[in-house]
């Protein structure tokens, strides 16, 4: 079981899509996670104790952890499927 | 028969007496309902009605914190220099539309009803889209809830006789007329933007994106895109809204404050200001607290909306598969550099500040007091649209112009329709200008008005369809399946 954020400017709209959209690519893929969407401003101060923050590719310099835990993943396209099954590929977030 | 009768009649009363005056439980019975009708267990229903209700809750905690808190600076303003203020920002529009509900004895649960007409409005439209032409679907919750509650407001206001059922039902179709038409009206642009992404903005500068898209490319060249423009890096600080907030809140209340005067403010608020406590220290405490009431009430929504837009996806997944989602601007903003982001927002505040500035020299009624939500999401939403069809150039003029266009039409729209005495107005571009415009319509008007606006918005698709070049590609839905 793994822990994820999806952040965005005010935490209101586009974090709630994101948190949609890997809810159903995790499910595809058989992932376990628990999926939390709050603001980039209250993101920065969690951050740490997640293992993967999710947000727009323009908030990605906002997230400078020094831990190797938790992964940054930026998104171009918050609605595309198959671009965020590449990231998680990518990133190797099982 | 009789017997009957009276039973039904105490029901009724018993319903309007616990669940209509009670917003929080009407929410909470509809996400209820809606969770059974998608098929889901009875314990996730449960849940939902919990989460729901416990939000609008939150919500009630943190508007109830913002007026209290901002009672005595608005009744000070008034009384030391005759002046009102207004914050222009959806949420403080939103408690202020919400209290002006209550003070002629409605309740929020008549914006509800509107809420869930205007959602099945407006899949009504896109599934009768060949007569229509209308092809996006308004998903983004918390924008819905702002809006079904100012257009509410605008309506009760404008036409008294319709503060009943009929009205709530009228209001719900024409702010899902809006939805529909507007969001209708991004398509083009921001496919163009994202390369065929597959959605379009459902949010609060619609017909903005769509009137960018035309002025911008008669601005400027594309090709000097903002992305090669330095910008200096403690500005993307203000990307987190917990900073931008504080630092508005206290740039702003923190001269109105200093203007009101340490003696007139020991005077007025006797327990929070006790002697001991240094002026400094006064306004530094009460700026910011209003950004922490601001806080809870988002944070509410954010926990009541998560639930509704769960329910909304699933009711649209049903009836109307592959419909074009309309979602949040922000998700565009993926498709631009960083800098553009922060390119709006810095000259939509210089707009802003400028028309602030202008209203006080030429003395009105009205102080306009800048919001993050509006000088944020407009702005950057204009610049990345902007920068798109006209480089730089447009990435700094349209916003530039929209932040004055902001603080004139929101001081005159908080003026108009009385919420200045709440403190605050919507302030979203498209609230400053065609709704201001609407509701002009329908106070004059009356309910023909109403309907006038609603006939005309949905004769722009057919404009649309008309003048589109490519009619083949038109009805393209989206490929992902919707959200």
């Amino acid at each position: 079981m793994i822990k994820v954020v999806a952040a965005c400017g005010n935490g209101m709209g586009s974090s709630q899509i994101i948190k949609m959209k890997i809810d159903k690519v995790f499910k595809k893929l058989g992932i376990q996670a628990t999926i939390d969407h709050m603001s980039v401003g209250e993101a920065r101060s969690a951050a740490s104790s997640y293992d993967v923050v999710f947000c727009s590719a323009s908030l990605v310099d906002n997230f400078s952890c020094k831990n190797s835990r938790t992964k940054i993943v930026g998104l171009v396209n918050l609605l595309s499927d198959v671009e965020i099954e590449d990231k998680i590929k990518e990133n190797n977030i099982l | 028969m009789g017997d009957l009768y009276t039973t039904i009649n105490s029901a009724s009363t018993l319903f309007a007496n616990n669940v209509l005056t009670k917003p929080e439980f009407f929410i909470g019975i509809l996400v209820f309902i809606g969770y059974l009708f998608l098929g889901k267990p009875i314990y996730d229903a449960f849940g939902g009605f919990i989460k729901a209700a416990v939000g609008m809750m939150i919500w009630n905690v943190g508007a109830g914190g913002l007026v209290s808190t901002f009672r005595p600076i608005l009744a000070g303003l008034n009384d030391r220099f005759q002046l009102n203020a207004a914050v222009i920002d959806p949420y403080f529009g939103l408690n202020a539309a919400g209290e002006a509900i209550k003070m002629i004895g409605m309740s929020l649960s008549w914006t509800m009803i509107s809420l869930m007409v205007g959602f099945g409005w407006n899949i009504l439209l896109v599934l009768l889209r060949k007569y229509t032409k209308l092809r996006t679907l308004f998903l983004t919750g918390h924008i819905m809830i702002q809006q079904a509650t100012t257009c509410t407001w605008l309506v009760f206001f404008a036409i008294p006789e319709l503060r009943n059922i009929t009205g709530a039902i009228w209001i719900g179709l024409l702010v899902g007329t809006y939805w529909a038409v507007f969001s209708n009206l991004t398509v083009e642009p921001t496919e163009e933007l994202t390369e065929n992404s597959g959605f379009a903005i459902g949010h609060q500068q619609m017909l903005w994106v769509w009137l960018t898209s035309k002025v911008a490319p008669k601005i400027g060249n594309p090709e000097n895109s903002v992305e090669k423009v330095k910008m200096p890096k403690w500005l993307s600080m203000f990307n987190d809204n917990v900073i931008s907030t504080g630092t508005l809140m206290l740039l702003f209340f923190g001269v109105i404050m200093t203007i009101l005067g340490e003696p007139y403010l020991r005077g007025m608020d006797k327990a929070g200001f006790p002697a001991t406590l240094a002026f400094p220290t006064y306004i530094l405490s009460k700026s910011l607290s209003f950004a922490v009431y601001l806080f809870i009430l988002i944070s509410g929504v954010r926990m009541f909306v998560a639930e509704l837009t769960e329910s909304f996806r699933g009711i649209s997944d049903k009836i109307l598969p592959g419909a074009l989602p309309a979602v949040d601007c922000a998700a565009t903003y993926g498709f631009s550099s960083p800098n553009t982001v922060l390119y709006g927002f810095l000259f939509g505040c210089i707009g802003q500040f400028m028309a602030i500035a202008g209203l006080f020299l030429f003395k009105a009624p009205i102080m306009i007091i800048t919001g993050f939500v509006p000088v944020f999401f407009d702005n950057a939403t204009t610049a990345v649209f902007a920068n798109k069809f006209g480089g730089v150039r447009a990435a700094s003029i349209l916003p530039f112009c929209t932040g004055v266009i902001q603080v004139m039409g929101g001081a005159f729209a908080a003026w108009y329709f009385q919420l200045y005495t709440y403190g605050g107005w919507h302030g979203n571009i498209d609230w400053d200008t065609l709704w201001p415009a609407i509701g002009v319509i329908m106070k004059n008007l009356s309910t023909p008005g109403l309907i006038l606006v609603i006939v005309l918005m949905l004769m722009i698709p057919q404009f649309q369809y008309r003048r589109s070049s490519n009619k083949a590609n038109y009805f393209k839905t989206a490929d992902g399946g919707g959200l």
